[in-house]
């Protein structure tokens, strides 16, 4: 157990102005992901993405007026 | 769609004509150089003593030429095609789309001039001298400008997915190109990398991985999420798992580099953090193959009759079996093995070849149709190609999966007294026939190239014809 804390012990007297650029970049991507997967996954939602499946194939009417012979 | 205008638009599509046409010669040329360096590897007297020719010179021209000069054209071709398309608008400006083909095809030339006679910055997928560097860069802002702005002026309301996917290639490339690139130069055609040692090598993997990620990913999940769906007419599986599949593999890839150099002088967490961020990433990656797969959910049967759905489909399955192999391959234990060998040739062009290109042929003969207004010239050599690339690409990825367990084995078994069992040569030598294997593999996909320029080009001529025909005026 000791051993698995010792993974996540942090030395932040001796971090540097990299490690705490990695951390900050972490934290975001970190917490940007979490805020996706809520967006995504939350069922009042689900009807305004799922809307947009069928947008890749609604747009012959406009293919059918342009400049094609 | 929702549009905020009923009005008719009139697309700027004569530059998706030409971006499509090049790309279709670019996939012969390039395949052709491949298959050419794989010969040589297997039969070394193809090099005629020539330094032009040899196979250090000529490979970055091949990965130059299959990458950018074919990748690069689909990218452009569907990027513009797709962003007018789902946005209901024309092109934000033609004339810089016109500049960003010609700028492209410039250094495509610059490439063909420069990789033979041997002036390279020595960086992987990154060869070309820092002039050419310059004007990449140039060339690309100019595209993603020109693509962001068409973005900004659509008439829907929504950014449909494809081009988030094309937008968060263009930016992570721009900002990974410049990086990769900065150098000090000495004279016009030899500079030095501002990074030395493991930065060095960390900068250039943080690039070469991207790119794979970015440009060969990101790039060509936007043609799947629309072509598929386009072809198969029917519209995407899960919309919600699109928008999940972007935004894990825009926060995840970008960690995964530093699993190219595991066992270096690289710290080792950081070559474990690649590697564990790689296995999440199958994740993601199975999702949106999945989603594409399901798209064809009550479709299949249009497998039997659609030629151009089978590449789609194909590919999918190639990306599926790649983002598997990769993070697997990523492992350390596995790395410790299959690192240095053909196995990550083989590894590779399973998704150069089974993944990318196959989507690609798939998108440009959907868009042959529609951008001429015509049928195929022969839906028969669209199937002819299909087998040809599908045959082709497995017997070239059989042959390498063999090739690099036998290496990674044989370079690492010792004998009693602790000395290796055999010499570098001996395995080299027992490389051949998988050499002759991959050249003979390569070579049936360079077929499947030739017919796919040949239909292309017949397709066009066709159009042209019938085009010509309904010009002329009817007799009174």
């Amino acid at each position: 157990m000791t051993k698995l804390l010792g993974y996540m012990g942090m030395d932040v007297a001796a971090m540097t102005a990299n490690d705490w650029i990695g951390v900050f970049f972490s934290l975001v991507a970190f917490i940007g992901m979490a805020a996706v997967y809520f967006m995504v996954f939350r069922p009042a939602n689900k009807d305004t993405f799922e809307s947009r499946r069928s947008m890749a194939l609604d747009d012959e009417d406009h293919i059918n007026v342009g400049e094609k012979r | 769609m929702e549009t905020t205008q009923a009005t008719p638009v009139k697309y700027d599509m004569e530059v998706v004509r030409w971006f499509t046409i090049a790309a279709a010669i670019y996939a012969v040329v390039g395949t052709l150089i491949g298959v050419y360096i794989a010969s040589e590897l297997a039969w070394p007297f193809l090099n005629f003593d020539s330094p032009y020719i040899s196979f250090g010179r000529l490979r970055p021209l091949h990965t130059n030429a299959v990458i950018f000069a074919f990748g690069g054209c689909v990218l452009f071709a569907t990027g513009y095609y797709m962003v007018q398309r789902t946005g209901a608008t024309r092109l934000w400006s033609n004339g810089l789309a016109w500049f960003t083909f010609w700028g492209w095809n410039l250094i495509i030339v610059l490439a063909v001039i420069t990789l033979p006679l041997g002036m390279t910055s020595g960086k992987e997928y990154a060869e070309l001298e820092w002039p050419i560097d310059i004007l990449i860069a140039i060339v690309w802002l100019a595209f993603g400008l020109n693509h962001i702005m068409t973005v900004a002026i659509r008439k829907t309301t929504h950014i449909y997915v494809s081009n988030w996917f094309t937008m968060g290639m263009i930016i992570m490339i721009t900002y990974l190109h410049v990086v990769n690139s900065l150098a000090i130069p000495v004279s016009l055609t030899n500079s030095f990398s501002i990074y030395s040692g493991v930065q060095d090598a960390m900068i250039q993997w943080w690039w070469g991985h991207n790119a794979v990620g970015f440009y060969l990913t990101a790039g060509f999940l936007g043609i799947m999420y629309y072509f598929v769906p386009k072809q198969a007419g029917r519209p995407v599986f899960s919309y919600r798992l699109s928008v999940l599949h972007f935004w894990a593999l825009t926060f995840g890839y970008v960690w995964l580099g530093a699993h190219h150099l595991q066992y270096t002088a690289l710290p080792d967490w950081t070559g474990s953090l690649g590697a564990a961020i790689s296995l999440a990433m199958i994740i993601p990656s199975w999702g949106g193959a999945m989603n594409g797969m399901m798209t064809l959910s009550g479709a299949w049967d249009k497998l039997r009759t659609d030629y151009i759905l089978r590449f789609l489909v194909v590919s999918l399955a190639f990306y599926a079996m790649s983002t598997f192999e990769g993070p697997v391959m990523s492992i350390k234990t596995v790395n410790a093995l299959s690192h240095y060998t053909d196995w990550t040739v083989g590894h590779v062009h399973s998704g150069a070849l089974g993944w990318m290109a196959m989507v690609s042929f798939g998108a440009m003969y959907h868009m042959v149709k529609k951008l001429w207004n015509t049928e195929m010239y022969s839906d028969s050599l669209v199937n002819v190609h299909f087998w040809l690339a599908t045959i082709g690409t497995v017997v070239y990825v059989v042959a390498m999966w063999v090739s690099g367990i036998m290496q990674g084995l044989m370079w690492r078994d010792y004998d009693e007294y602790g000395t290796l069992t055999y010499t570098f040569v001996e395995s080299v030598s027992a490389m051949h026939p998988y050499y002759a294997m991959r050249a003979i593999g390569g070579m049936i996909f360079n077929l499947g190239a030739w017919i796919c320029l040949y239909n292309v080009v017949m397709t066009v001529r066709q159009a042209s014809a019938a085009r010509s025909i309904d010009a002329v005026p009817a007799k009174a």
